[in-house]
């Protein structure tokens, strides 16, 4: 959960209403993400880790810290597998 | 898509956004509305600007083009503003300026789409409209340029009297480069005024090798699916390039002012292109407040397809692309009817089968069905424009 993930600075998106929507200039695909995710897809900023972001999770949506981190894991492994997020391990320190 | 472009149409998100950032150009079509003199093109710093006002009101889809947009020597910095604004980008070009190098960067920059005018397969014709010798070819080379770079390419054919029938070519050439492409009947008066060009636009009667050709209509024996022609072909220009096939557009005429806009190389913002309503200048105020609260922005807004005084009452409604901007520019009233529309509704109803169709336009001035005489080969009468 040390790891930081990042948005692709190649990608287009937008948020209305809570919910965002990405497409990919490679195959002008189109992402559509619920509440959650895009809450874990703002705080993705490179700078976050997984940690943290599930904490902030936790706390958005009052969901146990345990819950959190399952569904960043998930979400950011999905995201990364779509080449929609880059994932670096965080800087020790 | 479809939902996000509900929500935009009813919060009034300017979702897509044109912006043209020079009215310059190395060609001289013959049929191009603008005026290539530069009166003051807004700065690299003033559409630094502009753009951040644009993510901050919630634009996604951003078409930059011109004029021909490499005149500008800032291009790649405004890409690069643009791209860090997570804007999704597309240019129009001529593409006379790209060689491998730019390619590349606009590869790099994320550009998603890049749409060029191609007028026919053959240089003769394509040049002569251009005023470009050798202009296909060039355009043509970087084409390939740009797809050995994967970008996703789209060609744009402007068809008038010069190249009407060129059009298969450009599809044989779209389709061996294996690339889409588009087909536009649409010719605008000048933006002064002046309505001369309109001399290159066919007649009605001309383009029923067009209408009847199976390739564009496969289905237009059935009137149900009039209203969704295919999007290969267009009448009303960019502004069919929206989505408009969604429902979020029922009952108003397109997405003009509701979730687009259109903003010129001097600031000025309009509802759509081809919808000459000034709204207001974003060197004198900033963007929410000209698309949010301009008088003229919330008088296009308010028009609803139900409530327009005779196109309401049409018969062949479905068969009609009617655009509001072109209803102003060549009736002089955005909520009117115009004789070019009625014309190719008319044309489009008989075609698939309505017996005597008549607009209601024509219906209130007494007059009889075009769409007969056009399929008994007798001359169209002349349109009012």
């Amino acid at each position: 959960m040390n790891e930081c993930p990042e948005r692709n600075p190649k990608l287009a998106w937008r948020e209305i209403d809570g919910e965002i929507v990405i497409i990919s200039p490679e195959d002008s695909q189109v992402h559509e993400l619920n509440e959650t995710a895009s809450l874990i897809w703002k705080y993705s900023d490179g700078i976050r880790s997984c940690k943290e972001i599930a904490a902030e999770l936790a706390a958005e949506f009052d969901v146990s810290l345990e819950v959190a981190r399952d569904d960043v894991a998930q979400l950011v492994k999905a995201l990364e597998e779509k080449r929609l997020l880059f994932v670096a391990a965080a800087v020790e320190g | 898509m479809d939902r996000w472009i509900r929500r935009t149409v009813e919060r009034h998100l300017p979702w897509n956004v044109h912006l043209d950032l020079t009215y310059r150009c190395n060609e001289r079509c013959v049929h191009c509305y603008l005026d290539h003199q530069d009166y003051g093109e807004m700065t690299t710093l003033e559409i630094e600007g502009v753009l951040k006002q644009l993510a901050e009101a919630g634009t996604l889809f951003l078409t930059l083009s011109g004029g021909e947009i490499f005149l500008r020597q800032d291009l790649f910095e405004l890409i690069a503003v643009a791209r860090r604004l997570h804007f999704d980008l597309s240019v129009k070009t001529n593409a006379l300026f790209i060689d491998a190098e730019k390619a590349r960067r606009l590869k790099d920059l994320g550009v998603r789409g890049v749409q060029i005018s191609i007028y026919s397969a053959e240089p003769e014709i394509h040049d002569a409209i251009t005023k470009v010798r050798g202009s296909l070819e060039r355009s043509l080379a970087a084409i390939r340029t740009l797809l050995r770079e994967n970008l996703h390419v789209k060609i744009a054919c402007p068809l008038m009297t010069q190249n009407l029938m060129a059009y298969r070519g450009v599809q044989a050439l779209a389709e061996s480069l294996g690339i889409p492409y588009i087909l536009d009947l649409t010719i605008t008066p000048k933006m002064n005024g002046d309505a001369a060009i309109l001399s290159l636009r066919n007649p009605v009667q001309d383009l029923l090798p067009i209408l009847q050709d199976p390739i564009f209509h496969p289905r237009s024996c059935d009137p149900g699916e009039a209203a969704n022609p295919s999007l290969a072909i267009s009448d009303t220009g960019s502004s069919s390039s929206s989505g408009l096939g969604s429902r979020a557009y029922d009952d108003i005429p397109c997405s003009a002012g509701h979730n687009s806009c259109y903003i010129s190389p001097y600031g000025d913002v309009f509802p759509c292109v081809q919808m000459p309503v000034a709204t207001g200048n974003l060197r004198r105020e900033r963007f929410e407040k000209i698309w949010f609260h301009s008088a003229e922005m919330k008088r296009v807004r308010a028009v609803r397809e139900s409530q327009l005084p005779v196109c309401s009452s049409c018969t062949i409604r479905t068969y009609c692309e009617r655009c509001p901007g072109l209803a102003q520019m060549e009736g002089g009233d955005l909520l009117g009817a115009y004789e070019r529309a009625c014309q190719l509704a008319e044309t489009k109803a008989a075609l698939a089968g309505v017996e005597n169709p008549i607009s209601a336009l024509h219906t209130w001035n007494g007059r009889g069905s075009l769409s007969n005489k056009v399929l008994s080969t007798a001359p169209l009468q002349p349109g009012c424009v």
